[in-house]
């Protein structure tokens, strides 16, 4: 390569690693009002009795995203609508609960 | 003649393009995505052992003894560089060799968090979940000056150092270069 050359090359790879990040999530949810949304630890709750072990719950694309060991010790992240606390499908867009 | 040995050259690469291929993976929740993203991390482990090993035991100017200098000497160099007086080195120069090894130590430490991250220990320990993005996002500075510095060393003293790192030869020391 001449030294132009790999200087173009670089620096076109280095502008595409710099792109930043797109919030790219396993789902996103049409939650609402935050004041209908019903607590974090009401989920933990709930997921507890199922025998999981809550390690954190953030939230993504308006849902809650659960990090968790389930009843079988599996690592799992799943997705819960803040509003009814379903379940939200891998890949559902904008769901309703 | 020759400077960066077959090793050097093909760790670096090697290196660059797990580190990229990783950074790019990063936000992706497909499993196909996630599996890219875990083994390039695994691979710049290794990649890092074995360079760190290949400090002690690789060419001349493959060891750390050969560039890593006291942080004074840095400073020293980096004074000269604002002057644009800064000499030419046929190995590292003594930025670059603390960038060398704030590269390999950051993403050495990013692809461990990561690693981590999805033990059963670890996995949705938010503080490891946040040591990881941090040092990601560091290694994305942290590689931004290190081309930068490449660049600039480059044009200045009228060497491509992107081609010497392919094809491992350099220009012979001249009067007032550092051997």
């Amino acid at each position: 390569m001449t030294p132009k050359r790999s200087l173009i090359v670089l620096s076109f790879a280095l502008f595409v690693a710099a792109q930043p990040a797109h919030a790219t999530g396993f789902a996103t949810c049409d939650a609402g009002p935050r004041d209908a949304w019903q607590s974090q630890d009401k989920l933990t709750s709930l997921l507890k009795e199922k025998g999981w072990q809550v390690r954190r719950i953030k939230e993504d694309g308006g849902c809650y995203e659960v990090y968790a060991l389930d009843e079988k010790g599996g690592r799992v992240e799943a997705y819960f609508h803040p509003r009814t606390l379903a379940p939200v499908p891998h890949g559902a867009k904008n769901h309703k609960g | 003649m020759k400077v960066w040995d077959q090793f050097v050259r093909v760790a670096h690469w090697t290196l660059a393009a797990c580190v990229l291929t990783a950074w790019l993976t990063g936000e992706i929740k497909a499993r196909s995505g996630q599996l890219v993203h875990e083994w390039t991390g695994y691979a710049a482990l290794a990649v890092i052992a074995l360079r760190v090993v290949w400090g002690w035991t690789g060419s001349r100017y493959a060891r750390f003894a050969q560039f890593v200098v006291r942080p004074s000497r840095a400073l020293q160099y980096a004074r000269a560089v604002l002057r644009r007086s800064e000499p030419r080195y046929l190995g590292h120069n003594p930025l670059g060799a603390w960038m060398i090894i704030a590269l390999l130590a950051t993403a050495a430490l990013a692809s461990l968090s990561g690693w981590l991250s999805i033990t059963d220990r670890f996995w949705g320990v938010a503080w490891v979940q946040d040591v990881h993005e941090v040092l990601s996002d560091a290694l994305i500075v942290l590689i931004a000056l290190h081309v930068a510095g490449v660049v600039y060393t480059s044009v200045h003293h009228g060497e491509n150092l992107i081609a010497a790192m392919l094809n491992g030869s350099k220009r012979p020391a001249g009067p007032g270069d550092v051997a």
